[in-house]
C-alpha cells in the first residue's frame, strides 16, 4: 500500500522541491564550464536567490486580475507536478498509471499554454501581455509537434500508457528506432518551458515578458515552476525515448534519474549555446520545417510498426 | 470497473467536481471579463472531464482537457481581439431578452431533471473486463470507421470554409473594394458582368450592398 | 455518483447553457452558451454509456462526434464573427439584422 500509493506521490513532491534547485545548479555548472563567470558559489547561489526573493516585496501593477495573477505561477507548478506524475520510476512505481497517460501529458502541454497566457494577461501590463500572446502563437505549434512525435512512440507500444511505452523499448530504445523523435521533442521541451533559444514569452527584449511585472514570492514560484516543468519534461523524454527505467545492474529509479539528468544537461547546454530566435522566424521554423519533420517521424513510426 | 462499486472517495470527488462544474459554468455569464469567462468555461469542462475519468471513460476525459484547453485559448484570443471590455475593468452586462432566457433555462433544467428522476433506464453497467480505450479505438477504426472518417472530412471542409469566410482577399482583390474581375481591355468594364442600365459611365463600379 | 445524479448535473449544465445562448448579446458569449449545452450532452452520453449501455463502444463514439461538432461550431462561429466584424465593426447579434432579409 505504502510503496504503491504514497511513495510515488512523495517522489513527485520531492522532485518538485529538488528539481528547481537541481536545474539552477546544473545551469550554473554548464555556464561555468562554458567559461561564463558565475557570481557566488555554484551550490549556494540558487538558495541565496530563493531566500532573497522570499523576503522581497511582491510587486503590484495597476488593476491586475489579482486571482489569476497570483494563481498562474501556482497552476504552472501544478502542471509540472502533473507531468512528473505520469513519469514511471519503475514498472510499478508510478503516481498516475492512467491507460491514457501519454494523452495526459499532451493535455499538460495544452493547459500550459492557457496558464502562460493567463500569467501574461492578468498582470494588466503591455509587455507581459505581448509575452502571453507570443506564447499562444507558438504554443499551438509546440503542441502539434509534440503530439505527432508522441503518437509515434505510442505506435510500437500499441498503447497510450507510458509504462507500456517503456516496456516496448525492451529490445530497442525509441531514440534509435525513431531517430527524428527525440530531437524534435527536445525542441518542444525548450519551447514549453520557454528556455534558452525559445525563450520568447519571458525574453529580455520584452524586459522579462509575462514575468516582467512580478517580484518577490510569486517570482520565486514562477521560476521554480519553469524549472520543475523542465524536469518533468526531461522525465517524459527519458521515458518516451531513452527506455525509462530500463537498464542493467542499477535499479530502475536510478536509471531514469540518470537519463533525466542527461536530458536536462543537453537542454541546459542548448539553452546556453544557441542564440534566441526571433518570434516570427520561430513560427516559420515550427510550421514549415519542424511540423513536416514530425509527420515524417510519424510515417516512419507507422511503417516500423507495420513491418 | 471502479465506477460501479466505487467507494465514498469517488462520491465526495463527484460532489465537489459537480459543484465546481455548475458554479464555474454559471460564472461564465456573470463575470466582467470575457477572458475570465472563457477560462471559467474551461474549468467547467475540466471538471466534467475528471468526472468522465471517474466513470472509466479514460480517453474521453483526458481528451476533454486538451481539446478544451486549446479551444478556450483560441476563444480568449478572439475575446481580446473583438471585445470592448476584455480586461474586465468595467462592469459588463450585455444581455437581451433576459427573462425569456432565464425561463427557458429553468424550463430546460426542470424538464431534463424530471426525465432523469422519473424515467427508468436499463441498469446495464460497463462489464468488468472491458477496456474502454481499446474498445473505443476498435470501434472508431473498425465498425464505425465511416462515421469517424466523415467527421474528419467535415472538419476539413470546415477548415476550408472558414478560411474562405474569414479571408480578407477575394479572387480579384480585397473584398471590401468589390473584388471585381479585370476588364477584357485595359480600363474596360469588368469581364463577365451582366450589362446594367447605367452602364456607360466607364471606369470601375463599386457596388455596395445595403439592406 | 449514480446515473440520476449525473443526469441532473448534465441537466443543470444544459439549463445554464440555454440561458447563456439566449441571453447574451455578444456572439462569442453566445457560443459559450452553446458549448456549455454540449458539455452537458457529452456528460450525459458518457453517463449512459457507463451505467445503462452495457459498455457498447458507440456510447463513447457519440462523445467523440460531439467534440468534433464543437470544434466545427467554434471554427464556423469565429469565421462568422470575423466576417461580421469586418463589415459592421461590432460583434453584437443585433448588428446582424441584415441576415434577416
Amino acid at each position: 500500500m505504502f510503496s504503491e500509493l504514497f511513495l510515488p506521490v512523495l517522489m513527485v513532491i520531492f522532485m518538485l522541491v529538488v528539481g528547481g534547485y537541481a536545474v539552477a545548479v546544473l545551469d550554473r555548472l554548464v555556464a561555468s564550464a562554458l567559461g561564463v563567470p558565475q557570481a557566488g558559489g555554484i551550490w549556494l547561489a540558487p538558495m541565496a536567490r530563493g531566500a532573497w526573493l522570499l523576503t522581497q516585496h511582491a510587486n503590484a501593477t495597476e488593476a491586475p486580475d489579482w486571482r489569476a495573477w497570483r494563481l498562474a505561477p501556482a497552476l504552472y507548478l501544478a502542471l509540472a507536478a502533473g507531468g512528473l506524475a505520469v513519469v514511471p520510476w519503475s514498472a510499478s512505481l508510478v503516481a498516475t498509471d492512467l491507460v491514457t497517460s501519454v494523452v495526459l501529458w499532451g493535455s499538460v502541454e495544452a493547459l500550459a499554454t492557457v496558464v502562460i497566457f493567463l500569467h501574461g494577461w492578468s498582470a494588466n501590463s503591455l509587455l507581459a501581455l505581448i509575452g502571453g500572446y507570443r506564447y499562444v502563437a507558438l504554443g499551438l505549434s509546440y503542441i502539434l509537434i509534440s503530439m505527432f512525435v508522441l503518437i509515434g512512440v505510442a505506435l510500437p507500444a500499441e498503447s497510450l500508457q507510458f509504462t507500456q511505452v517503456v516496456a516496448s523499448q525492451e529490445g530497442l530504445w525509441n531514440v534509435i528506432r525513431q531517430p527524428l523523435g527525440l530531437p524534435l521533442f527536445l525542441i518542444v521541451g525548450l519551447g514549453m518551458t520557454f528556455w534558452g533559444p525559445l525563450n520568447l514569452a519571458d525574453s529580455t527584449d520584452l524586459a522579462g515578458g509575462t514575468a516582467s511585472e512580478i517580484s518577490g514570492p510569486p517570482r520565486l514560484v514562477w521560476d521554480m515552476a519553469r524549472a520543475a516543468m523542465l524536469v518533468a519534461f526531461s522525465g517524459v523524454a527519458a521515458t518516451a525515448f531513452l527506455g525509462g527505467w530500463l537498464g542493467p545492474w542499477l535499479p530502475g529509479p536510478l536509471w531514469i534519474s540518470l537519463k533525466m539528468l542527461a536530458v536536462l544537461s543537453v537542454l541546459l547546454l542548448l539553452g546556453r549555446l544557441l542564440p534566441r530566435l526571433a518570434p516570427e522566424r520561430c513560427v516559420t521554423l515550427m510550421w514549415v520545417v519542424l511540423l513536416p519533420l514530425s509527420f515524417i517521424d510519424l510515417v516512419w513510426a507507422g511503417i516500423g510498426a507495420l513491418l | 470497473m471502479e465506477s460501479m462499486n466505487h467507494g465514498l472517495g469517488v462520491d465526495i470527488a463527484f460532489l465537489l467536481l459537480a459543484t465546481l462544474a455548475v458554479v464555474t459554468g454559471w460564472r461564465v455569464f456573470r463575470t466582467d471579463s470575457m477572458v475570465r469567462a472563457s477560462f471559467f468555461l474551461l474549468v467547467s469542462f475540466i471538471a466534467v472531464g475528471v468526472i468522465m475519468i471517474l466513470l472509466a471513460a479514460e480517453y474521453l476525459g483526458v481528451a476533454m482537457f486538451f481539446m478544451m484547453a486549446v479551444e478556450m485559448t483560441v476563444m480568449a484570443l478572439f475575446m481580446v481581439m473583438f471585445m470592448m471590455n476584455p480586461a474586465g475593468l468595467n462592469p459588463m452586462n450585455m444581455v437581451h431578452q433576459e427573462r425569456i432566457a432565464i425561463g427557458a433555462g429553468v424550463a430546460g433544467f426542470l424538464i431534463l431533471g424530471a426525465m432523469a428522476l422519473l424515467a427508468t433506464f436499463p441498469d446495464q453497467p460497463v462489464p468488468a473486463g472491458l477496456e474502454p480505450v481499446r474498445s473505443l479505438g476498435n470501434e472508431m477504426l473498425g465498425e464505425s470507421m465511416l462515421i469517424f472518417e466523415s467527421a474528419g472530412l467535415v472538419l476539413l471542409t470546415t477548415m476550408i470554409g472558414v478560411v474562405v469566410l474569414s479571408s480578407h482577399r477575394g479572387r480579384y482583390g480585397a473584398a471590401a473594394e468589390g473584388s471585381m474581375p479585370p476588364g477584357l481591355e485595359p480600363g474596360g468594364d469588368p469581364a463577365g458582368k451582366p450589362e446594367e442600365d447605367e452602364a456607360g459611365e466607364g471606369g470601375h463600379h463599386h457596388h455596395h450592398h445595403h439592406h | 455518483m449514480t446515473l440520476t445524479t449525473l443526469l441532473l448535473l448534465a441537466a443543470a449544465l444544459i439549463g445554464i447553457g440555454i440561458y447563456g445562448a439566449l441571453s447574451q448579446q455578444s456572439f462569442v458569449m453566445l457560443m459559450m452558451g452553446l458549448e456549455l449545452i454540449l458539455n452537458g450532452v457529452m456528460l450525459a452520453a458518457v453517463a449512459f454509456w457507463a451505467f445503462s449501455g452495457a459498455g457498447v463502444p458507440e456510447g463513447q463514439l457519440l462523445t467523440i462526434i460531439v467534440m468534433a461538432v464543437m470544434a466545427i461550431e467554434m471554427a464556423m462561429g469565429f469565421a462568422l464573427v470575423v466576417a461580421a466584424f469586418r463589415g459592421k465593426q461590432a460583434d453584437m447579434t443585433e448588428s446582424l439584422t441584415g441576415l434577416k432579409h
